[in-house]
């Protein structure tokens, strides 16, 4: 406790009394009425004097009986001195627990703790200890000291968390502590020797800094595992598979349990090969409005629960609007587009379709996106009102088909055919798609598109601000994006029904609709899943600020934090909750599945890895070290004191009392 | 209050103490019980009696009421005679009632102008039964209030009344009723001032002697609460005057040993210089019987008769 804790500054508010008391007293001394004044004289200041005095003293006496409480109360206490005690064969052991996950398997942290204090154990008087921890950083929780009760408190205050430790990482880290050390150092590393921990090159386990490493094996030969690996769910047909992984010597059977908003609602047993993945899937559930907690979990858990839980978001908005803008009374393409956008299980849309004249009668800010199935068919005053739309935040799906190629360029947009590529195809022949931008959130896992043929397509001249996510095989752009003013354009070269291509009959039109409508919905843009030790924040869920929760309950940013885009370290497994503007998104975080894998390296691994240490050397010229020594506790002498005080104060109280009541002179 | 444990049945004494006059809510009350107290305990007293007992007979003269013939005489003697009484020496009776603000202290239950209002009422209904005519001026630093001798049957009330009303005011300046008095009453007859007199000697007998050079007689009454006299301070105190607001811390060793002193010479030098003057001087404590007063006021009336 520093004296700065708030108990102390409480404490010391209360000096305030005698304070005001005396000030109050002092404001109103013994004045009496008195019929004249003509025969009084003035007294002696000599005894007017006395009597300040006395009255400072038992002032002085009342402050200080409350100060010296408020410093027993604050646990002061002095400071160890720093000191060069240490003796000349002393060494400096720097104690490093491994708090990963996989620390928590069974009964290894046990074992860990054992070993902490085996090694405290064997230390030399003279030697010193330092306490440090590993996880999502390198963390000292105890400065080197010669106190070895204070280096087993700390030692037994820590606990392993969800994150991932990687000895790479965790080397170069001591390294730059020690860097500075004076003694020989001996680096005790207290972990279960992950093989899924090691860096991926093994000459990163090389200290630079010459110590000695030590390596405990906190692990148990033989140690299983099993864990949820995976949670996924399918828009288009609404299932959820989990993946289930055996860390294991021989073949299990386990049940996994589907929890949906709390409620488990399914269960499976599956089998699980040794060393193998096993995926349980599951059918026919209806999900709720909004954003769903899901969570997979091994039922009954094993020895390691932090990875029994697999959680995942799935959100089921409300349908929202788009508008197809279609002269086609036969209705192709909203056939094609309702049947692939009514597949997905999500049901995120719903398709009202207009003439292009009827454009001026819609409101058209009610649309999360337009679809525009031929280009062509748009008026001059059509294009100007969708030109409106897109410029203020709207955003177009256009194709150009058949009634587009009489046209010079691409309404709306203004783009340029290419020359004489209007047509790209002769009867009987196609192209197939040549390259595409998979980076793009439209098109991750569009492989298939390669297999649809498009007979006819027109190519423009993309712009530079442009960008071309699809190119046919001889290199004319197909799918166009183009940004216009604060929305955006996507320029389809092609029909979207099957007059010029037969994308609409191919598998992947379903999810090339989905996402190319996500997309323009803006929907892609909200990850529903964090990485632990990665940061969130409210801005990054599409919020202008925010208050966000922690998997616990903890608000872990504020509302004072609002706005302010402050970055939230994501720490916890499980659900994190954003509410900001009335509305609450869900991101759903999961453990490491390095962590999972709970098999210790190979011995001869251990062994090179201690090969690689140069030995205990002392890097400095002399003995001299910079130890902490345990801190002297002030509380007897101040409470000695306060007792002298308070007699005092009571002596000199009750004659100053005395007087003023007149029991004696 | 003890006295009235101790007193015997009838005895009435016990009125004449100051806490018990406090007790009565009526100041008329207050000067017959006062008078009534005692009288009763002046059976064996020197002095003449207050009924209309029989002193001497007198030639009529032009103006006496002829209410007052003997028919008696006249038809033994045929002569006109006057019959005089005792109490019957048309003496006129002045109150100067100090009403300023240093009357106001009081470390008892009675404070000095309570103990002066008593008085000042018990003066005037003893004198009003005698049938002096009874006046009044209640003063401070100015002259509160004024009322002009007279006999007459129902002026007693009013007189009363304006006693009544006083209450401590300001400051003390005895110039302005001795001068208020000079300029309204011309007759001769007796003043009685009651004060506490915090005031230079000298300033009182520049206004006495006038009044003595007039040939009044002029009593003076000066009432002190023992506090005043004999104060117990146990520790230093500042002590705050009643009329200035001037404050002055003073010491108990003080208190006790030179403003003793000082006060007991004040009071000798008013005494002295009273005495100089042809006037009398009465130190009274607030906690004494009225009757130590009353015995004062007889004393003068009988050498003024």
């Amino acid at each position: 406790m520093t004296l700065l804790a708030p108990a102390f500054l409480l404490g010391l508010l209360a000096i305030g009394v005698p304070i005001w008391l005396h000030r109050l007293s002092s404001e109103n001394p013994n004045r009496q009425p008195f019929s004249s004044v003509m025969f009084l004289e003035p007294g002696e200041p000599r005894r007017v004097l006395a009597k300040k005095l006395q009255y400072l003293l038992l002032f002085a006496l009342r402050v200080g009986v409350l100060v010296l409480l408020a410093l027993l109360f604050a646990g002061l206490a002095l400071e160890g001195r720093v000191q060069n005690l240490v003796a000349e064969t002393a060494r400096l052991h720097v104690i490093v627990m491994d708090l990963s996950a996989s620390m928590a398997h069974g009964e290894r942290w046990n074992r860990a703790q054992d070993l902490a204090d085996t090694v405290i154990d064997g230390l030399d008087n003279a030697d010193v200890a330092q306490v440090v921890t590993a996880e999502r950083i390198i963390e000292v929780i105890a400065e080197p000291s010669l106190d070895r009760s204070a280096t087993r408190r700390a030692v037994a205050t820590v606990a392993p968390g969800p994150f991932r430790v990687d000895y790479g990482q965790l080397i170069s880290s001591v390294d730059s502590l020690l860097r500075s050390a004076e003694l020989p150092v001996v680096v005790h590393i207290i972990t279960d020797a992950q093989q899924t921990a090691l860096p991926t090159r093994f000459a990163d386990l090389a200290p630079r800094t010459p110590f000695e490493l030590v390596i405990h094996d906190a692990s148990v030969s033989g140690d299983d595992n099993w864990a949820v690996e995976g949670l996924a769910w399918s828009s288009v047909s609404g299932d959820f598979v989990a993946t289930l992984h055996g860390y294991a010597d021989a073949d299990a059977e386990r049940t996994v349990a589907l929890r949906l908003n709390g409620t488990q609602v399914a269960a499976q047993d599956i089998a699980v090969a040794a060393g193998e993945t096993a995926q349980a899937r599951f059918e026919g559930l209806e999900l709720a409005g909004g954003a769903n907690r899901v969570i997979a979990e091994l039922a009954p858990g094993d020895d390691l629960l932090v990875d029994d839980e697999r959680y995942l978001v799935v959100k089921r908005p409300t349908p929202r609007p788009i508008l197809l803008v279609s002269s086609d009374s036969r209705g192709r393409a909203e056939l094609f587009l309702t049947s692939a956008l009514g597949t997905l299980a999500a049901q995120a849309y719903e398709i009202e379709q207009i003439s292009p004249g009827a454009l001026a009668e819609e409101a058209l800010a009610e649309y999360v996106f337009i679809v525009v199935a031929d280009a062509g068919a748009l008026a001059e005053d059509d294009a100007a009102i969708l030109s409106e739309y897109v410029e203020s935040g709207g955003a177009l799906l256009m194709a150009l088909a058949q009634r587009s190629a009489g046209l010079g360029q691409v309404p709306v947009t203004g783009h340029a055919f290419e020359p004489f590529s209007q047509f790209g195809m002769e009867e009987g022949e196609f192209l197939v798609v040549g390259t595409m931008d998979r980076s793009h959130p439209a098109l991750a896992q569009m492989d298939e598109l390669r297999s649809t043929r498009f007979y006819r397509h027109i190519s423009l001249q993309p712009e530079e601000t442009d960008g071309v996510l699809i190119r046919l095989e001889e290199g004319s752009p197909l799918l166009v994006e183009h940004p216009l003013g604060d929305g955006r354009v996507i320029i389809f070269g092609s029909s979207l029904d099957r007059e010029w291509n037969d994308l609409p009959v191919q598998p992947v039109f379903v999810p090339l609709i989905a996402q190319l409508s996500a997309y323009l919905a803006g929907d892609h843009r909200i990850s529903a899943e964090a990485r632990l030790g990665g940061t969130l924040s409210a801005r990054s869920m599409g919020f202008a600020g925010g208050q966000i929760f922690a998997p616990d309950g903890e608000a872990v940013l504020g509302l004072a934090g609002a706005g302010a885009g402050d970055d939230v370290l994501v720490e916890q497994v499980g659900f994190y909750e954003v509410v900001a503007s009335g509305q609450t998104e869900l991101v759903a975080v999961n453990v490491d599945q390095r962590e999972s894998d709970v098999t210790p390296m190979q011995a001869n691994g251990l062994t090179r890895w201690r090969d690689l240490s140069p030995g205990a050397s002392r890097a400095g010229g002399g003995n001299v070290a910079l130890v902490e020594t345990p801190p002297t506790e002030l509380w007897p002498w101040i409470l000695a004191l306060l007792v002298v005080v308070v007699f005092v104060e009571s002596w000199v109280g009750n004659w100053h009392l005395r007087v003023r009541r007149g029991i004696a002179t | 209050m003890s006295g009235m444990t101790e007193r015997s049945p009838g005895d009435v004494q016990h009125l004449l103490h100051p806490e018990v006059l406090a007790s009565l809510s009526n100041l008329e009350l207050v000067a017959r019980a006062a008078v009534h107290g005692f009288l009763n305990g002046l059976h064996r007293s020197p002095f003449f009696g207050f009924s209309q007992e029989f002193a001497e007979y007198r030639m009529y003269a032009e103006g006496d009421d002829p209410r007052f013939v003997d028919w008696n005489v006249y038809a033994r003697t045929e002569r006109t005679y006057i019959k005089r009484y005792l109490g019957e020496t048309n003496t006129r009776l002045v109150i100067l009632l100090d009403a300023s603000a240093s009357m106001g202290y009081g470390s008892g239950a009675v404070t000095k102008l309570q103990y002066a209002k008593f008085l000042a009422a018990t003066l005037a209904y003893l004198a009003a039964k005698q049938h002096d005519a009874v006046g009044l001026i209640v003063f401070d630093e100015e002259v509160r209030e004024h009322r002009a001798p007279t006999s007459r049957a129902g002026k007693l009330s009013g007189v009363l009344h304006a006693i009544d009303r006083a209450s401590p005011g300001t400051g003390t300046d005895l110039k302005v009723p001795f001068e208020t008095f000079r300029q309204f009453e011309r007759g001769r007859g007796l003043v009685v001032v009651i004060s506490d007199f915090y005031c230079e000697p000298d300033a009182m007998i520049k206004g006495v002697q006038p009044l003595a050079y007039q040939g009044q007689d002029v009593v003076l009454f000066q009432l002190l609460d023992p506090e005043e006299l004999e104060p117990e301070l146990k520790e230093s105190a500042l002590m705050e005057d009643m009329e200035t607001g001037e404050s002055l811390e003073v010491s108990p060793i003080f208190m006790r040993s030179r403003y003793r002193e000082k006060i007991q010479e004040h009071v000798q030098a008013l005494k002295d210089c009273a005495s100089g003057a042809g006037a009398d001087h009465e130190l009274i404590k607030i906690t004494d019987p009225l009757d130590v007063a009353l015995r004062n006021y007889l004393l003068f009336r009988q050498r003024r008769g």
